[in-house]
């Protein structure tokens, strides 16, 4: 089964995901608050179409929350209805996974096809936290399929595709800025996993300032044109506020399985703007201490970013948890040196069922508050974190038991005579 | 400096040498200690979980009610219903009964009711409706009626329903003639009172559930595949509340309460302790839970549901007879809960979130009648009417153990979760088991012997534990159940007697079993045996479905938490191949015993998932069942 051939199995698997987006799914999915946000949601996407095309600006309302890219885009080539949706998102999945299979061609070095390739593309494809926002149509499907291109361009030593790519994805979400460092460093090297063998960046720091140094020039310039295009296409700068400010003030607390939503719903409003400073800058600080600890590798630092991003990101649904947990085929070197993937699954697997059922207890059946749904969002949350803790640990230790393989440390220990105390 | 015997303990547990090594040493510890004593671990989790559940009709639990909702104030009002409306509700009884007399249909009969209601000046109207099931067709005529409340915009309502066959026996024909004449002539009465700040509905529903559901269906325009109805006519706002009167005798000497909801749902209890207490003090009617007596109200008799084979001793004692009374309400409320079966028309108003209750006039000779439950219902409504938000103070999640007595949901939820997480401490065991195989253990004896020093008895080596087979057997199953579940609703498979159900049982049973093929490991492999990495998953799975079931329908988990619970736990293959089978054949019994030996109730849920959308057949079909068939197949593989 493993070793069908990727020619078959791609496309096989894309007609299947096709078939399930023209079923009746989509209409019961697209509601989901564990599958889409408010930053994500179809039905928001298609009342501010509505807007559009009746002259009314949609970002003078708190409905509409989408990229103005977007609206341009299926307000005038894509007219968006069940056909062209059920195409386009399943198009977007499918191009996410070919992204994903050539990083990890890129990663291996191979240039024939393995029969890991039609593993890789159905982990992603058959991942149910990436297949079911996107039968619920959340553009978050899109964000995803661009922050994967923009890896794929980076394995390459791409860099004008990469940071294009990336600013299209920055633009639909702002949160995905945060990956530019390691894009950076994974475009200054190679996606090779020197995860068994850590050495320090080939770089000195002032060689990386001076060479992305342009880079980050060139990515503000896409940044600008992009932001200027959409200006010009929504007619003013409201959508700044609306979409990229929704990200930092968090002015919508539609419940979601992050953890933003409850803490500001229960919030003090004089404590609001401090609280949501702290949470916005908790996030920035991830990608350097990532990058540094994983400079050998930069891919992995996305990687465990990725997990990061997914758990404490403000409007998370489960399409950025799959973004994470589908990229974990990319590094089987490391799944040896993983201490909880059995309980960690198991935890996935309970709250996956709690968030929907406690949803449904609170605003289905009425039996339920909204501390149920925040109690389940918790057992989310720690799903999570021992998911990327898992993640983290398994890379370094890889580290060090690929030094103590080679002899570096000592050379006295036997390879499995090792273990790694937790400081 | 701390004083010695701290410094002492600390040394103890943080160990004299380098920290790190100390670490290691303390983990390993732990990991040994948890690997040694699991097994022991979860039959003591076990123990404690049946024995709670056996402990959950005893005295060691329960509280007393009370009301929570400030605003309810129940039994604070007058209430002014008189002989006069008694007369008035013996009259509509009449023209009832001459109407049962002279066999009038269904049709005749709502346009009969709803032509009274329009005599009252209230606006009423009908509904036909059909229903199309596996076992035919069941069609009927609802009559109802709207009096838009004076004070209020009518934004809100309540319902005040009667079906027209009683609840006795599940709606085995009794006819509610009493309960419809109530509702009459309460609806004449209640239009004299300008106090209402919510619309009165009144619902005469034709059938026992089936009229009910939809008529709730069309109100709030929800479609069903199988249901024909005619759209309603008159609507009201959003119903928070509703009360249904049951009165199937010639009197009633108790007021028995009614609660459960499809699906398994409760209603808020501020209704049913208002209820009580109003039942209680205004009509001076006892309140029973469901037809149950209580025994303290007979103290010289010795009730029937105290078993005959105790002593005479026992049977008297007065622990005994609580027990085993709460017991029998309990073990009612999970037969309904357990199925997501409606203990009355009232829970089918529960799916959309309405709080709800049938009152149940228990027939007797006396002493009380139309004056009693006139005047409950009146107090009742006047409490209702004061709401000012949905009820939301009080519990959702508790077991009414008796009429004023009921335990908290941290009362008796712990136990199918213990049984559940027994049952993962067993899955995680087993997960872990698989991956390390003891090798040597003669050779490492005789070493021993030789050198006459510590040499470790035996050689742990690690497997690879490939869990692609387990979860193909897993899913596979599963699809399995929804191939059975698809074949049940053919028409004419469940009533087609035993022949059918026996070719059906065998023919999943056989299924099931060949399912072993896609795991069966090739001869000398390294690998871990598969059957261990099945019972690990199958263990999990069950475990997260009942940890995860017991907050929506705590019945359902504690069923299944008897049913899977030490039955999983216990799989395992053997050597021979006709133990194996004999294995496999019993849990066979278990998954699918419901075919064989309960084909009316099989066929009964399967009623209820087509016309009420209970979702009890499709759970037992897809989850349950492929859940006890992979334990099965663990017992079919090679050990």
């Amino acid at each position: 089964m493993l070793s069908m051939n990727f020619d078959i199995a791609f496309p096989s698997l894309v007609a299947g995901r096709l078939a399930l987006a023209y079923l009746n799914l989509p209409d019961t999915l697209q509601h989901d608050h564990q599958l889409s946000t408010p930053l994500t949601s179809y039905p928001r996407l298609q009342e501010g179409l509505y807007l559009f095309h009746n002259g009314v600006d949609p970002y003078s309302g708190g409905l509409f929350r989408h990229s103005p890219l977007l609206l341009s885009l299926f307000s005038t080539v894509l007219p968006l209805n069940r056909h062209t949706a059920a195409l386009l998102w399943t198009a977007s999945d499918a191009l996410a996974a070919w992204a994903l299979v050539q990083i990890w061609r890129a990663r291996q070095q191979l240039t024939a096809k393995t029969p890991r390739d039609s593993l890789i593309a159905a982990a992603y494809l058959l991942n149910p936290y990436i297949l079911l926002p996107t039968l619920a149509r959340s553009t978050a499907t899109f964000e995803n399929a661009l922050l994967l291109l923009a890896v794929m361009f980076a394995c390459r030593g791409k860099a004008a595709a990469t940071l294009l790519t990336l600013a299209v994805a920055t633009h639909l979400s702002l949160t995905s800025a945060l990956y530019l460092l390691p894009l950076v460093l994974l475009l200054l090297t190679t996606p090779v996993s020197h995860l068994a063998s850590p050495r320090p960046y080939p770089y000195a720091l002032q060689d990386i300032v001076k060479r992305a140094g342009p880079f980050m020039v060139e990515y503000t310039v896409y940044m600008l044109v992009l932001a200027g295009a959409a200006t010009l296409a929504s007619g003013g700068w409201g959508w700044v506020g609306k979409t990229w400010g929704a990200v930092l003030t968090l002015p919508d607390l539609t419940p979601n399985v992050g953890l933003w939503w409850y803490f500001f719903t229960e919030m003090f409003d004089h404590f609001r703007p401090f609280f949501l400073m702290v949470f916005s800058i908790h996030l920035a600080i991830y990608p350097l201490p990532l990058s540094i600890k994983f400079q050998h590798d930069p891919l992995y630092a996305l990687y465990a970013l990725t997990g990061v991003l997914a758990t404490f990101k403000p409007y998370p649904s489960l399409a950025d948890a799959g973004l994470f947990v589908s990229m974990a085929a990319l590094f089987p070197e490391t799944y040896a040196h993983m201490r909880t993937p059995f309980p960690t699954a198991l935890v996935h697997l309970h709250c996956s069922l709690l968030l929907p059922l406690f949803h449904h207890l609170w605003l289905g059946a009425g039996t339920g508050n909204a501390n149920f749904y925040y109690a389940s969002t918790l057992v989310w949350g720690v799903a999570m974190g021992l998911g990327v803790a898992d993640a983290v640990w398994a890379g370094l230790v890889a580290g060090i038991k690929g030094a103590a393989k080679k002899g570096d440390a000592a050379g006295a220990c036997a390879w499995d005579g090792w273990e790694v105390a937790q400081e | 400096m701390p004083p010695r015997i701290l410094r002492n303990i600390l040394a103890k547990l943080k160990g004299r040498g380098d920290k790190n090594l100390t670490r290691i040493q303390r983990r390993r510890a732990l990991a040994d200690l948890a690997w040694r004593t699991y097994p022991r671990l979860q039959l003591l989790l076990f123990a404690i979980g049946y024995a709670w559940l056996l402990t959950i009709p005893s005295t060691l639990h329960g509280q007393r009610t009370y009301i929570d909702e400030n605003a309810l104030q129940p039994g604070q009002v007058n209430t002014y219903w008189n002989w006069a409306d008694v007369h008035r509700a013996d009259r509509y009884l009449e023209q009832l009964e001459s109407m049962r007399d002279r066999n009038a249909s269904s049709h005749e009969t709502a346009t009969f009711i709803s032509n009274e209601f329009r005599k009252l000046g209230i606006p009423a109207s009908t509904q036909d409706y059909a229903f199309s099931t596996t076992s035919g067709t069941v069609s009927g005529t609802n009559a109802y009626a709207v009096l838009s409340s004076p004070r209020a915009s009518g934004t809100e309502a309540m319902v005040i329903s009667a079906s027209r066959l009683s609840l006795t026996g599940e709606g085995d024909g009794t006819l509610n003639l009493r309960g419809i004449a109530t509702v009459l002539s309460l609806a004449a009465y209640l239009k004299g009172y300008s106090l209402w700040a919510k619309d009165l509905v009144f619902v005469v529903s034709d059938g026992y559930l089936d009229g009910m559901q939809a008529w709730i269906s069309s109100y709030h325009g929800v479609t069903q595949g199988n249901l024909v109805a005619e759209p309603l006519q008159l609507s009201s706002g959003v119903i928070w509340t509703a009360l249904n009167i049951d009165y199937p005798g010639h009197s009633f000497s108790h007021l028995g309460v009614f609660f459960e909801g499809l699906n398994g749902r409760l209603p808020n209890q501020d209704l049913i302790n208002s209820f009580q207490v109003i039942s209680r003090f205004t009509g001076g009617v006892p309140v029973l839970v469901y037809d149950h007596f209580d025994q303290s109200e007979f103290p010289d008799r010795v009730p029937d549901f105290v078993p005959k084979w105790l002593p005479q001793g026992m049977r008297r004692n007065e622990a005994t007879q609580e027990y085993a009374y709460r017991a029998q309400n309990v073990m009612r409320h999970i037969g309904y809960q357990a199925r997501g079966r409606a203990s009355g028309v009232h829970g089918l108003l529960h799916q959309f979130r309405i709080d709800a209750i049938t009152l149940f006039a228990v027939p007797a000779q006396g002493p009380h009648g139309f004056h009693a439950i006139g005047r409950v219902v009146e107090s009742t409504l006047r409490t209702l009417n004061n709401l000012l938000e949905r009820l939301h103070a009080s519990f959702f999640f508790y077991l009414l153990v008796g009429p004023a007595t009921f335990m908290k949901i941290g009362a008796f939820l712990p136990a199918p979760v213990l049984v559940g997480t027994a049952m993962l401490v067993g899955g995680m065991g087993a997960w872990a088991a698989a991956r390390w195989a003891r090798q040597g253990r003669a050779q490492g004896q005789a070493e021993k012997r030789e050198e006459g020093r510590d040499v470790p008895a035996a050689r742990w080596i690690e497997r690879p534990r490939p869990v692609a087979p387990a979860l193909s057997v897993i899913v596979y199953t599963h699809a399995l159940g929804i191939a059975l579940f698809c074949l049940c609703t053919w028409p004419g498979i469940l009533a087609g007697g035993n022949i059918v159900a026996t070719l059906l049982f065998a023919s999943v049973a056989l299924a099931a079993g060949g399912g072993s093929l896609l795991a069966r490991a090739p001869a000398g492999s390294t690998q871990a045996p598969s059957w261990m990495i099945l019972k690990s998953f199958n263990l999990c799975l069950a475990s997260t479905v009942i940890s995860v079931t017991s907050v929506l329908n705590f019945s359902l988990a504690a069923t299944l938490a008897v049913f899977m619970g030490l039955p999983l736990s216990l799989s395992a293959p053997s050597r021979s191949a006709a133990a194996r089978l004999t294995k496999f054949t019993l849990y066979a019994l278990l998954a699918l015993g419901w075919l064989l030996f309960v084909p009316g109730e099989a066929a009964q849920a399967l009623r209820n998932w087509e016309v009420l959308r209970v979702w009890f057949a499709p759970f037992v079909c897809i989850v349950y069942t492929p859940l006890v068939l992979q334990a099965g197949v663990v017992c079919l593989l090679s050990p």
